[in-house]
């Protein structure tokens, strides 16, 4: 049952100055799935996001999109392959409703000019299509807003242009319980779509409970990928931890001191 | 030799396929229609005609396309028209509801009520009085094509006798063909378990849509659960399968069960043990209990994340029981095993994937519900709709005799 990857990085290398934060890093993303990306504050989680979604140049290594080698500048290129980021500070803008923050500063990029009613359309047809049923008026203000709507705006947002990867930086890190099921079952619900989600979370029952693969990461490197079916709960934290785990992981401390 | 099906057979066949059809999937073309029964469309035209005369479908214009173009009409259930009553005599409310042709809520009652023992016959007054007001309110020329309702227990197949439901105290009750005399529609009234009735309902319209082979466990006072294998809900000789909550994790030392059994995954994973583990206090129980406990794990509180590790722990070994047995594609957690199993996914995940067999586990996808605690209700409503499912015409024409 295994699909091949939409979005596929081989051996790639980050460095802010004289720090290195990515090193050799690969990474498989596949369409239908929920990719968990997991590691430590600072594993480079963030970063790695910020290459995939164009904001931080690589310094070497491949980015490969649909079978294509590309090269990835912008927001913008990124965009125009179908990779959408949600980062943590999610940018919506409180004094907006939920129609002009899903299209700020978009129109622009695709080129498009959109009037009033084509754009309360796509946002209704999106938000509708993601079985969201939590937001009353897509005129409503975003201020108006709880913290897990405020993601499924976001989210909702990122799947507008027909999107083939989305990637979430910590979805569900501020939010209450029955917020983050929501946000949970919407994320579940766009793999099962077929997009390919990205999810960074800390939370290892939001991992189990929503993902097909977990990717670790271990100081910049990528000390595993395995699907979800394979592994427990404690595997997964003596990668994120030790970034090995039995034959799983990293083979050496990777010359990085302990 | 058995003679092949008559034309009249043919017919009435594909006139109850294309109506399940638009039940179950929505609006849809004539050409869509064509291309998933793999008739031709001259033959689709006439049955949408016939359908479309009786008053079961009607043609209209999609709602926006958002393309250019003429679109082309699309067939509609007339969920207005023809409806089921559904209920669910739950632990702590009893519902009924009046479902239209397509699934559509078209009226509902809830009635709280203390979680304990209820008199049958007096379960059955309030449930028909509830439906014969909503029947009332209805429009007329509306038509009620079935009845059922579902329950918290064991029900005999062959005439939907309720063997027991422990939390209501009931032992052999008449309870569906009480609640069809009360009624007096003249339609009888189908009764089942209130967890394979969930497993319906997540099959044709939930978590499961698409998928042949499904469990749904369902949490609340106890753990219900149903099986859908191959497409078709698990029954056994008699009515009685799917008891998942029964099934024994931990005979010897376990925790003693409401069946009289010790160590059932319902003793050990269910509400009860949650929240004793949790040292909640015994008089809260219900849906905010347990929420109150996965809320307080969420916050980091020890004796709460313990007992939804325990917990967890129970319900990764019975699925992985249930996926060496039966290879499902989907297992998804309803009611309150909603909540248990999205504050303890690492727990069970985990379970799973140390003990079940490599093959059988590594498609295996595991969800919550997707319709709430509407899925009874939902389940009961497809378990009434199925008579006119099958024969269209003649269940609305005696439908229509009844009202006329
Ligand atoms: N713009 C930046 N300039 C310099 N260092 C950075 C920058 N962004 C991140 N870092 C550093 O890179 C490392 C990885 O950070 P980050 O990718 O945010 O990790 P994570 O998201 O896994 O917590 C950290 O040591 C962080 O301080
Ligand atoms: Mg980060
Ligand atoms: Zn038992």
């Amino acid at each position: 049952m295994t699909t091949t990857p939409i979005l596929r990085l081989r051996g790639i290398d980050k460095s802010f100055g004289a720090v290195q934060v990515l090193h050799d890093v690969s990474f498989d993303v596949r369409p239908g799935e929920v990719t968990a990306l997991v590691g430590d504050n600072g594993a480079g989680k963030s970063t790695l996001v910020k290459c995939i979604g164009g904001i931080h140049p690589i310094d070497g290594g491949e980015y490969w999109f649909d079978g294509e080698r590309v090269q990835v500048h912008s927001p913008r290129e990124a965009a125009a392959l179908g990779v959408e980021i949600v980062y943590q500070d999610l940018a919506l803008c409180d004094n907006l409703d939920i129609v002009q923050n899903m299209f700020l500063g978009r129109e622009k990029r695709r080129g498009l000019v959109l009037d009033d009613t084509t754009m309360e359309e796509m946002a209704a047809r999106t938000l509708e299509g993601l079985s969201v049923r939590t937001v009353t008026s897509i005129r409503q203000q975003v201020s108006s807003l709880s913290g897990g709507q405020r993601q499924t705006v976001a989210i909702a947002k990122a799947v507008l242009w027909n999107s083939k990867v989305v990637v979430l930086d910590e979805p569900t890190a501020a939010l209450g319980v029955a917020q983050t099921a929501q946000v949970l079952e919407l994320v579940r619900r766009l793999a099962d779509n077929g997009l390919a989600v990205v999810l960074i979370s800390h939370n290892m029952n939001d991992v189990f409970a929503v993902s097909d693969r977990i990717a670790a990461l271990y100081l910049g490197r990528m000390a595993a990928q395995v699907s979800t079916s394979d592994v427990t709960y404690s595997q997964v934290v003596e990668l994120i931890t030790s970034g090995r785990s039995g034959d799983l992981g990293l083979a050496h401390s990777n010359g990085v001191t302990a | 030799m058995k003679a092949g099906p008559s034309q009249e057979e043919i017919r009435r066949h594909n006139l109850g396929t294309l109506l399940r059809h638009v039940h179950i999937g929505g609006s849809m073309s004539r050409a869509v229609l064509a291309e998933r029964m793999g008739l031709n469309r001259s033959t689709i035209l006439g049955l949408v005609s016939e359908l479309g005369a009786a008053g079961l479908v009607r043609e209209e214009l999609p709602r926006e396309t958002g393309r250019a173009g003429r679109p082309s009409l699309v067939v509609r259930p007339e969920s207005d028209r023809v409806y089921v009553l559904a209920f669910d005599v739950g632990v702590d409310r009893m519902s009924a509801a009046r479902i239209g042709l397509g699934g559509v809520f078209l009226d509902r009652r809830e009635i709280p009520v203390l979680p304990g023992p209820r008199d049958a016959g007096k379960v059955a007054e309030v449930l028909a009085g509830c439906a014969l007001d909503m029947v009332g309110a209805a429009r007329r020329g509306t038509h009620c094509v079935g009845v059922a309702a579902a329950v918290r227990g064991t029900v005999r197949r062959s005439d939907g006798l309720v063997r027991a439901a422990p939390y209501l105290g009931w032992e052999d009750e008449e309870f569906g063909e009480d609640l069809m005399r009360r009624l007096g529609l003249g339609l009888p009234v189908s009764v089942g378990n209130e967890a394979s009735l969930g497993a319906l309902a997540e099959h044709l319209r939930g978590a499961g849509t698409g998928c042949q082979d499904l469990v749904y466990l369902h949490g609340d006072i106890g753990i219900g659960g149903g099986v859908v294998t191959g497409g078709q809900l698990l029954g056994g000789d008699c009515g009685y399968g799917g008891e998942i909550g029964h099934m024994v994790v931990n005979p010897r030392d376990g925790r003693p069960c409401g069946c009289g059994a010790r160590g059932c995954l319902e003793a050990e994973a269910g509400e009860r043990a949650l929240l004793e583990a949790a040292r909640r206090d015994p008089s809260s129980t219900g849906r905010e209990a347990v929420h109150a406990v996965v809320e307080a794990a969420d916050r980091g509180d020890i004796v709460a994340r313990a007992a939804l590790r325990d917990v967890g722990d129970w319900l990764g070994i019975g699925v992985a029981n249930l996926v060496n047995v039966l290879n499902p594609r989907t297992v998804v957690f309803g009611g309150t095993l909603r909540e248990v199993f999205l504050g303890a996914a690492a727990q069970i995940r985990s379970r799973i994937n140390r003990l079940a067999l490599t093959a059988s586990r590594e498609n295996l996808r595991l969800r919550v519900g997707e319709l709430g605690d509407d899925a009874v209700l939902v389940g009961a409503a497809e378990l009434a709709f199925s008579e006119i499912l099958v024969g269209p015409l003649e269940t609305l024409a005696r439908a229509g005799a009844r009202t006329a």
